[in-house]
C-alpha cells in the first residue's frame, strides 16, 4: 500500500515538473539567435523572404501570443507541424521515439550484462589479476569518445568482418535489432564501466558488513548469501546510478545515430535545433522529459522494493 | 617503334572502351548515400539544395542543362525560338510526353507550371523568372512565353529545377486549401516526369525511387530511359560511416566525400573517386561599413582588403584545406560559370605588396578583427585557423568565433559581423544569379557587406536586359574587374564535387550545378 501511494505521489508531482519543462523550452528555444527563415534559408535569405516566412508560421505575433496558441494546441493533443519537414509532430515522434529507446534499452541491458557479473567476479577476487584485467579493460571502454569505439566497431564487425551492417537500421523488428546491436554495444561500453566500477566498490562494501558475517556464521550457503544478501545491498546504490545516467544514455545516442546513421530522436533533436524547427524541439522535449522522468520513476520504484525504507 | 605501340595501344584501349560504352546494362537498384536528407519535394516551394540536387529525377523541365552545365538540350521542348524583338519566346512540346501516371503533359499542364513558378507569393526562386510577364498557348502543342523585357537568362531559366512541368489537375486534386497545402500533400507523393518516380520515404532513413515507365528519352540501346530499375538513398550524415559503407559495398555511391580522403578513395581497388566540376566557390566576406558595433571599421578601406587578400596564401589553403583538390579562384564566380573572366588567382600571394598596402591605409601596425565560422565545420575552420596565422604577418589579430547556422545567418543579415566564411554554388547555368547576391547591392547589400558600387549595379540592370551576347559578356568583365578590384570578398578556393563510386557504376553525373543525374546511370551485374 506505501508503495502505491508512492507511486501515485510521484506521478502527481509529474505534473508540475512538465508544465515547468514546456515553459522552458518554448521560451529558450525562442532565445536563440536566428530563426526557421534564416536556418533554412541560410545565406541567401532576403529579407522579403523572412518575413513572409516568419508571417506564414505565425512567428510575428508577440510571444505571449504565441505561447497561448501553444498551450491551447498542446491541450487538444496538437503538436503542430515540423516547419522544415512539413509532417505533423505527433507522427514524427512516433516514428523517431520508439527507435531511440529501443537503441536505449537494448544499451541498457548490455550495460548489464556485462558488468553485473563482472563486477561480481572482480569484487570477489580483489586486488588479483581478474579484478585487475577486468577494470583496466572498462576503464579503457570509459575513455574513449563514443563515435571513436562506434567507428571502430563498425570498421572491424562492419566493413571488414561483414558480421554486422554497417549502419542504417533495417526493416522489421528482429533485422532492426541486429542494425542495433553495434550501436547499442558502444553505447553500452561506457554506462558498463560506470556500473561495473559503482557495483564493485559496493559489493566490498557489502562483504565486510557484519550481517553478513552474521549470515555466514548462521552457516547459509556463500551462493543464499551473495544473492539474497550482498547483491540486493549493493544494488541500491547501483540501480540509483543506473536511473541517473539513462538521461546520459539518451544524450549519448545523439551522437552513435549519427555515427551509425539511425533514424532516432536523438538526430531529430539536433537538426531541429540547428533548424530552428521550433515545433519539432518542443514536442520532443517534451516527450523525452516523460521518458526520463518515468524512468525515474521506475528506479525509484525498483529501490522502493529492495529498500522499503524508501517509499516511506 | 615505342611510338607505333603506344599508337597500337592506344587503339586497342579506344576500341576496348568504345565496346564498353556499347554494353550498357539494365537493371538493379542502385543504393547512394547521401549526407542530409531531403526535406520538401516541391519545386517551386522547396529551398534547400538537399531538394534541389535530387528533383530533375522526379520533374522534367522544358529545356535541360548540358553535362557541363553551360549549355541548352531538348527536354519536354523540343525545339524553341525567341522572337526578333527579344520580347517572347515559343517553344514547342514533345509529342506523346506523359506524366509517371501515364496521363499526357498537356498545355494546359505547362501554362500552369510555369505561371506557379513566376509567382512572387510562391517561394524563394520565382525572381529567376521575373521577366515573364505571361505564358500563353500556341496551337495544340506550344506555348508562348511574353516578356516584360528582353532577358539573355530566360532560356537557362527554363533548365532550373522551379520550372519544372507538374500535373496541373493532379496538384489541384491534392487536399487543401491553399498551394502551400495542396503541395505538401502533392509532394508526398509526387508526379512528375522525370526518369524516376517516389516510391516510399522513410524521413532520416531512406528514400527509395523507381524506374518512370513514362519517361520520354531512349538510351543507346534504343530502349526508355532510365537503365536502373530504382534508386535507393540512404541517408548517412557521419562521412567515415559514409565511406566504410561504400567500401563495404553495401551501397554503390556516396556523396560529399571529405576532401581529406579523395587521395585515398582514388587509390583503393574497386571504387570510382569522381571529382565532378562544380560552381562551388569558397570566399570569406567582409563587411565593409565604415562603422561596426559602433567602432572604425578598418575593412571599410579597399586597400586594407587588398592588403588582407595579398596575404592569403590561397595555395597553401587549399593544399591544408582542401588537400589539393580546389584550384584558386580567378574571379567572385567560379570559372565553370557562363561568362565568367580571369586567369589565374585574382591576388596572387605577395606579402611585401600586402605590407606596403597596410602602410599605405594607415595601419602598419595592424588591427584585431573576427570572422563567423560553422562550428564543426573542419573546411572553414581549416581556412580560418590558416588566415589567423597568415594574417598576423601584416600585424592583424583574428578571433575565431563559431557559431550554429541560423546565428551565423541572423548576424549576417543585421550586419552584425566583421567577416565571415562564406560558399556559393549557382542553381542556373547565368552569372546572373551569384551576381544578383555578390555584387548587385539592391538585392541583399552585395551578401549583406554593405558594399556598393554604383557602376557595378548600372552593369548589372543592362546586362539583364542585354540580348546582345557579345555586350553582355563585355559587360560582365567589366563587373568582374570592378568586383575583384574593390569588392567586400577575399576569393579562397573553387572545389570540385567529391563522389565515390563502386567501379561496377557508369554513368551517373553531378553537374556544375549541383543535380545528381541518374537517368543514364548503369550497373555492371555481376
Amino acid at each position: 500500500m506505501a508503495l502505491l501511494s508512492f507511486i501515485a505521489r510521484r506521478l502527481l508531482q509529474l505534473i508540475p515538473t512538465l508544465a515547468f519543462i514546456l515553459v522552458v523550452i518554448f521560451v529558450l528555444v525562442r532565445l536563440l539567435p536566428g530563426d526557421p527563415a534564416s536556418a533554412i534559408l541560410g545565406d541567401r535569405a532576403r529579407d522579403a523572404d523572412v518575413v513572409r516566412i516568419n508571417a506564414e508560421l505565425g512567428l510575428d505575433q508577440p510571444l505571449p501570443v504565441q505561447f497561448l496558441v501553444f498551450v491551447k494546441n498542446i491541450a487538444t493533443g496538437d503538436f503542430g507541424n515540423s516547419i522544415h519537414l512539413k509532417v505533423s509532430v505527433a507522427s514524427l515522434i512516433a516514428d523517431r521515439l520508439p527507435v531511440t529507446l529501443m537503441l536505449t534499452i537494448m544499451a541498457a541491458l548490455i550495460a548489464l550484462v556485462l558488468s553485473v557479473p563482472l563486477a561480481f567476479v572482480a569484487a570477489t577476487r580483489r586486488g588479483r589479476l581478474a579484478d585487475n584485467a577486468i577494470r583496466g579493460s572498462f576503464q579503457v571502454g570509459l575513455s574513449m569518445p563514443v563515435f571513436y569505439v562506434g567507428l571502430i566497431l563498425l570498421t572491424v564487425f562492419g566493413a571488414q568482418l561483414h558480421w554486422f551492417p554497417v549502419g542504417g537500421f533495417g526493416n522489421g523488428f528482429f533485422d532492426q535489432l541486429y542494425h542495433l546491436f553495434l550501436p547499442a554495444l558502444t553505447l553500452a561500453l561506457s554506462l558498463a564501466a560506470i556500473l561495473m566500477r559503482n557495483l564493485r566498490a559496493a559489493i566490498i562494501g557489502v562483504v565486510d558488513a557484519e550481517y553478513v558475517d552474521f549470515a555466514r556464521a548462521k552457516g547459509l550457503r556463500s551462493r543464499v548469501i551473495m544473492t539474497r544478501h550482498v547483491l540486493r545491498n549493493a544494488l541500491i546504490s547501483t540501480i540509483n546510478l543506473f536511473g541517473l545516467q539513462v538521461g546520459t544514455l539518451l544524450g549519448g545516442a545523439v551522437i552513435t545515430e549519427t555515427v551509425f546513421a539511425i533514424p532516432g530522436a536523438g538526430r531529430l533533436m539536433i537538426e531541429s535545433i540547428y533548424g530552428r524547427d521550433y515545433p519539432v524541439v518542443q514536442g520532443l522535449t517534451l516527450a523525452l522529459a516523460v521518458v526520463v522522468s518515468l524512468t525515474f520513476l521506475l528506479t525509484d520504484i525498483l529501490q522502493a522494493w529492495l529498500d522499503p525504507r524508501v517509499a516511506q | 617503334m615505342r611510338n607505333l605501340v603506344t599508337a597500337a595501344l592506344t587503339a586497342a584501349l579506344l576500341a576496348g572502351s568504345a565496346s564498353a560504352a556499347l554494353s550498357v546494362e539494365r537493371g538493379g537498384v542502385l543504393h547512394y548515400g547521401r549526407y542530409a536528407d531531403s526535406l520538401f519535394l516541391d519545386p517551386v516551394l522547396n529551398d534547400a539544395n538537399v531538394d534541389i540536387w535530387i528533383l530533375s529525377n522526379l520533374y522534367d523541365t522544358l529545356i535541360l542543362p548540358t553535362d557541363d552545365g553551360k549549355g541548352l538540350e531538348p527536354g519536354l521542348a523540343t525545339e524553341w525560338t525567341v522572337a526578333d524583338d527579344g520580347l517572347s519566346v515559343d517553344l514547342t512540346l514533345r509529342k506523346g510526353a506523359m506524366f509517371s501516371d501515364g496521363s499526357p503533359i498537356t498545355v494546359d499542364d505547362v501554362i500552369w507550371s510555369l505561371k506557379r513558378a513566376a509567382n512572387p507569393d510562391n517561394g524563394i526562386w520565382n525572381f529567376l523568372l521575373g521577366s515573364v510577364e505571361d505564358v500563353v498557348a500556341k496551337g495544340d502543342d506550344g506555348i508562348t512565353i511574353k516578356l516584360k523585357h528582353t532577358d539573355p537568362a530566360i532560356l537557362p531559366a527554363l533548365t532550373v529545377f522551379n520550372t519544372a512541368i507538374m500535373p496541373k489537375k493532379q496538384f489541384e486534386a491534392a487536399e487543401g486549401d491553399t498551394d502551400a497545402e495542396k503541395a505538401k500533400a502533392f509532394a508526398e507523393h509526387p508526379v512528375g516526369s522525370g526518369p524516376f518516380v517516389l516510391k516510399s520515404w522513410q524521413r532520416g532513413s531512406t528514400m527509395t525511387l523507381v524506374k518512370n515507365e513514362h519517361y520520354w528519352d531512349k538510351g543507346e540501346d534504343g530502349k526508355p530511359l532510365p537503365y536502373l530499375d530504382g534508386i535507393e538513398f540512404d541517408l548517412l550524415p557521419d562521412d567515415a560511416t559514409r565511406i566504410l559503407k561504400l567500401q563495404s559495398g553495401e551501397i554503390d555511391g556516396a556523396e560529399l566525400i571529405p576532401y581529406a580522403r579523395v587521395e585515398e578513395l582514388k587509390n583503393a581497388e574497386g571504387i570510382d573517386m569522381e571529382l565532378f566540376p562544380s560552381t562551388r566557390v569558397a570566399n570569406v566576406i567582409m563587411n565593409v561599413r565604415p562603422q561596426v558595433d559602433g567602432k572604425d571599421n578598418p575593412l571599410s578601406n579597399e586597400k586594407v582588403r587588398q592588403g588582407m587578400n595579398y596575404a592569403a596564401n590561397k595555395q597553401a589553403i587549399i593544399q591544408i584545406v582542401t588537400h589539393g583538390v580546389g584550384t584558386p579562384m580567378s574571379s567572385y564566380m567560379s570559372s565553370a560559370t557562363p561568362l565568367h573572366t580571369g586567369e589565374g588567382a585574382v591576388y596572387p600571394y605577395d606579402l611585401e605588396k600586402a605590407k606596403a598596402l597596410m602602410k599605405e591605409a594607415g595601419y602598419e601596425d595592424g588591427f584585431s578583427t573576427s570572422i563567423l565560422i560553422l562550428a564543426g565545420s573542419q573546411d572553414e575552420i581549416g581556412s580560418a585557423t590558416a588566415l589567423q596565422q597568415m594574417w598576423a604577418q601584416i600585424g592583424i589579430k583574428l578571433e575565431l568565433q563559431q557559431v550554429d547556422n541560423a546565428t551565423r545567418t541572423q548576424k549576417y543579415r543585421d550586419g552584425e559581423f566583421t567577416m565571415r566564411a562564406g560558399a556559393w554554388t549557382d542553381d542556373i547555368a547565368d552569372p546572373n544569379e551569384i551576381t544578383s547576391y555578390y555584387v548587385y547591392s539592391p538585392n541583399i547589400d552585395a551578401v549583406h557587406s554593405g558594399w556598393k558600387s554604383e557602376k557595378a549595379d548600372a552593369l548589372f540592370e543592362a546586362s539583364q536586359k542585354e540580348v546582345d551576347q557579345k555586350k553582355r559578356a563585355e559587360q560582365y568583365a567589366e563587373i568582374q574587374k570592378i568586383y575583384n578590384a574593390t569588392g567586400p570578398i577575399i576569393p579562397l578556393y573553387e572545389t570540385p564535387y567529391p563522389v565515390a563510386l563502386r567501379d561496377k557504376v557508369h554513368g551517373f553525373l553531378q553537374i556544375p550545378l549541383g543535380n545528381n543525374v541518374f537517368r543514364a546511370a548503369w550497373m555492371d551485374k555481376q
